[in-house]
């Protein structure tokens, strides 16, 4: 009892320190839009939003700020996502393509404003979903982190990969898992963390720092984003918004247990490393079509697949905040970018973290929330205008920003080859189907994996056997090792085999 | 491995099977060629100077060579997955890897356009003009998707940063200003351009503006606002804008 009065108060405390500060209003208003601006337009995305503002207030603007630019683009960017989806049948991010199912047979039908207004409503307490699990998660599993030695933060890492490359892959899971690998190869480059060797410098002492991760955030993120977005394609005909946008506090209390329960799957897919709010909004519209007693309505114009999938994606966004406020494993891909955020600011998120740190996120999360839903409802037509405007005219600037975010960050012309490098590898993969976001999450996570795997083995004298002596390790080995037979034909066939005896 | 493979599939699957089959070599060619370079990683302990190396197990060598020994074995295994659903035999026709020349001029000239923005231009010249004339190309190369205005954008931007990079390739020469007046001008030119292909078109009537004040605006924010590094900040117009910051309007409210 003791401890949660005093994470209240802490919490309060930090609540209150942002609500007195002016300065914290500014920042809101003006990120909360531009994330709208980024979800709304198809092309730009809410990882887009978070990279490039990491890029811009680089670590020369006070954290808090910093933290709540990048949070309130974050929410409003993937909230945003639902307008096009919702008025043009185009989900304007991946996590909005589950949005478009419903919303668009809604605003077909006339009820374009009802399904914007329901949409607010959900992604508004489904982002409070998040938060709440975040604030209460968090502190279990920092408890819990503190027994996580180097042997399970290795095996934690790889699965972080490996989960990632599964998830993420549209089209073989292999390609997932190769994405992963090569992540995993670019974080080698540079000296390693133990004994300062050198690894694939080539001589080049630029290289000896290794890559650094935003202009490789921006290269993977960004650049394929521009190159694919330049396209000649008709802004598409926006269906008539009809009907006032409210929120339709009638469909939220009927629906409720249908809130509740996507909130909670939106927490849990964005606690899974690397996975993102996209599976999350699926995930939900799944869910609930299956459980639902109004499934056939589903794709037809009903609203509880309309709050499934907007509940989810947006409390994904809290869920992904958990591992990497507590283990420094991102749970989606703005949560890389945010990471890369940490990093320049000097931040190693994990078990040793501020506490004061996580109170202050949970408190830019609950106003960034609110900044959200009032901006939904009162200024909805602002962004129906700026769904008009075509791609061509932003992405420019986009790239514009992209290399002088790159640029300022490491001070560097190196780090603009840099990321013009990984922006046209990351094109091409793009172009043979291989995710992107396992590649980011593994240029993330391989120094902790290399540092840790080697400590291991470097403490048990070479011992392997150090991977499964110990409960927690030996558990993420098992989820490791499953998760890898999980894809392999032969134990497929078998699983299946013995399924079919079974029944 | 498992997947959803290899059946009769669409052509699109197809295309991608034949495409998958020149990833995976290249991705076997790449993770032999890093395999090899990992042998020159101290691995048993090896003498480097006199001192004795490390035991095998705290090698920097280990994880790297785990890594690319995994590489090669997935992409082995992409590759045969690629060749039962036929990728290797449409893999040598154009058509078989879905080739499609509209779509290659168009990555080829945004190819360019980049390449040369950020290593020819970035570095050398204003960041104003660059990305002015950046913008200006995009935009209108790009807007209506026609070829021959994907060209001359790529051209224009080509055109400026090949002359920065063959007139000043080394760092000690990036603060000379005539590559900036070269983009400038060439930047002009485009402008009017744009303008005599406007008429009746919103969108390209808007790029004069949006791509003076999209840079000045970016530029001066990160510079002045939060204090952060900027490009080539001895640049034509960014110098004067610094100096008159500092010198003409800072004392205004400073005093």
């Amino acid at each position: 009892m003791d401890f949660i009065l005093t994470q209240l108060s802490g919490f309060g405390g930090a609540f209150w320190a942002l609500v007195i500060d002016p300065v914290t209003y500014i920042y809101l208003i003006v990120s909360v839009f531009l994330g709208i601006t980024f979800g709304a337009l198809p092309g730009l995305t809410a990882t887009l939003a978070v990279t490039i503002l990491t890029g811009f207030f680089g670590n020369k603007v006070p954290l808090d700020y910093s933290l709540i630019a990048l949070l309130g683009a974050y929410v409003g960017a993937i909230y945003g996502g639902s307008y096009p989806s919702i008025l043009l049948n185009i989900p304007g991010t991946a996590a909005s393509a589950a949005t478009a199912m419903d919303g668009y047979p809604l605003a077909k039908a006339g009820r374009g404003g009802e399904a914007l207004g329901l949409t607010t409503t959900a992604s508004f307490i489904g982002t409070l979903i998040g938060t709440i699990a975040l604030l209460v998660f968090v502190w279990v599993l920092l408890l819990l982190s503190q027994n996580i030695a180097s042997p399970e933060k290795a095996l934690l890492a790889l699965f972080g990969i490996l989960l990632s490359g599964t998830l993420m892959s549209e089209d073989l899971v292999i390609k997932g898992w190769i994405a992963g690998l090569v992540g995993l190869a670019m974080a080698m480059v540079g000296l390693d963390p133990l004994l300062s060797e050198p690894r694939y410098t080539f001589g080049w002492s630029y290289m000896l720092s290794g890559f650094q991760v935003v202009p490789v955030l921006m290269g993977a993120f960004a650049v394929p984003q521009i190159i694919e977005g330049m396209r000649h394609m008709d802004v598409g005909t926006l269906t008539e918004l009809k009907g006032r946008i409210l929120p339709n506090l009638r469909a939220v209390r009927r629906y409720l247990p249908t809130i509740t329960r996507s909130g909670v799957i939106g927490t849990g897919v964005g606690a899974l490393p690397g996975v993102g709010e996209d599976v999350a909004g699926w995930v939900s519209y799944g869910v609930g079509k299956s459980v639902s007693r109004e499934g056939r309505k589903f794709g037809k114009g009903s609203l509880e697949g309309l709050l499934s999938s907007e509940t989810a994606n947006n409390a994904c966004i809290g869920g992904a905040l958990i591992p990497l406020l507590v283990l420094g494993i991102p749970g989606s891909p703005p949560a890389a970018a945010l990471l890369g955020a940490f990093r320049i600011n000097n931040i190693i998120p994990g078990p040793t973290i501020d506490p004061e740190i996580i109170l202050r996120v949970v408190a830019i999360m609950v106003l960034a929330s609110f900044t959200m839903f009032v901006m939904g409802l009162f200024t909805a037509k602002i962004f129906i205008k700026i769904l008009r405007i075509p791609r061509v005219v932003f992405l420019p600037i986009v790239m514009v920003l992209t290399t002088i975010g790159s640029f300022s960050v490491g001070g560097g012309i190196n780090d603009l080859y840099l990321m013009l490098g990984v922006g046209f590898v990351a094109y091409l993969m793009n172009l043979l189907k291989f995710p992107i976001a396992p590649l980011v999450i593994g240029v993330i996570l391989g120094g902790l994996f290399d540092e840790t795997f080697r400590r291991s083995l470097l403490i048990s004298g070479g011992d392997v056997f150090v991977f499964w002596s110990r409960p927690v390790a030996a558990v993420l080995l098992a989820l490791n090792v499953a998760l890898i037979l999980s894809q392999v034909p032969l134990t497929k066939r078998l699983f299946a085999r013995l399924k079919g005896k079974a029944f | 491995m498992s997947q959803k493979t290899p059946e009769p599939q669409s052509d699109d699957i197809a295309v991608l099977r034949a495409r998958d089959f020149w990833g995976a070599i290249v991705l076997m060619v790449l993770s032999l060629f890093f395999l090899w370079r990992t042998s020159f990683i101290p691995l048993f302990g090896d003498n480097r100077a006199g001192v004795s190396g490390t035991s095998w197990y705290n090698s920097a060598a280990i994880v790297p060579l785990g890594i690319f020994t995994a590489l090669f074995i997935l992409s082995l295994v992409l590759l045969s997955i690629a060749i039962r659903a036929g990728g290797a035999k449409r893999a040598l026709s154009p058509i078989g890897i879905g080739w499609d020349r509209a779509e290659a001029v168009r990555f080829i000239t945004i190819g360019v356009i980049l390449f040369f923005y950020t290593a020819g231009l970035v570095p050398r010249v204003d960041f104003i003009a660059c990305s002015g004339l950046l913008i200006t190309a995009l935009t209108f190369g790009y807007h209506k998707g026609r070829i021959t205005r994907m060209i001359l954008a790529s051209g224009a931007v080509g055109l400026c940063g090949a002359y920065a990079l063959v007139a000043h390739l080394p760092q000690s020469e990036w603060g000379a200003h005539d590559d900036d007046i070269v983009t400038l001008a060439v930047w002009a030119a485009l402008t009017l351009w744009v303008l005599l292909c406007a008429r009746g078109d919103g969108v390209l009537k808007a790029v004069p503006v949006i791509a003076v004040l999209a840079p000045v605006i970016l530029v001066c924010a990160m510079a002045f606002g939060f204090r952060q590094n900027v490009p080539n900040r001895g640049g034509l117009i960014f110098s004067q804008i610094e100096y008159h910051y500092y010198v003409t309007l800072r004392p205004l409210w400073r005093s």
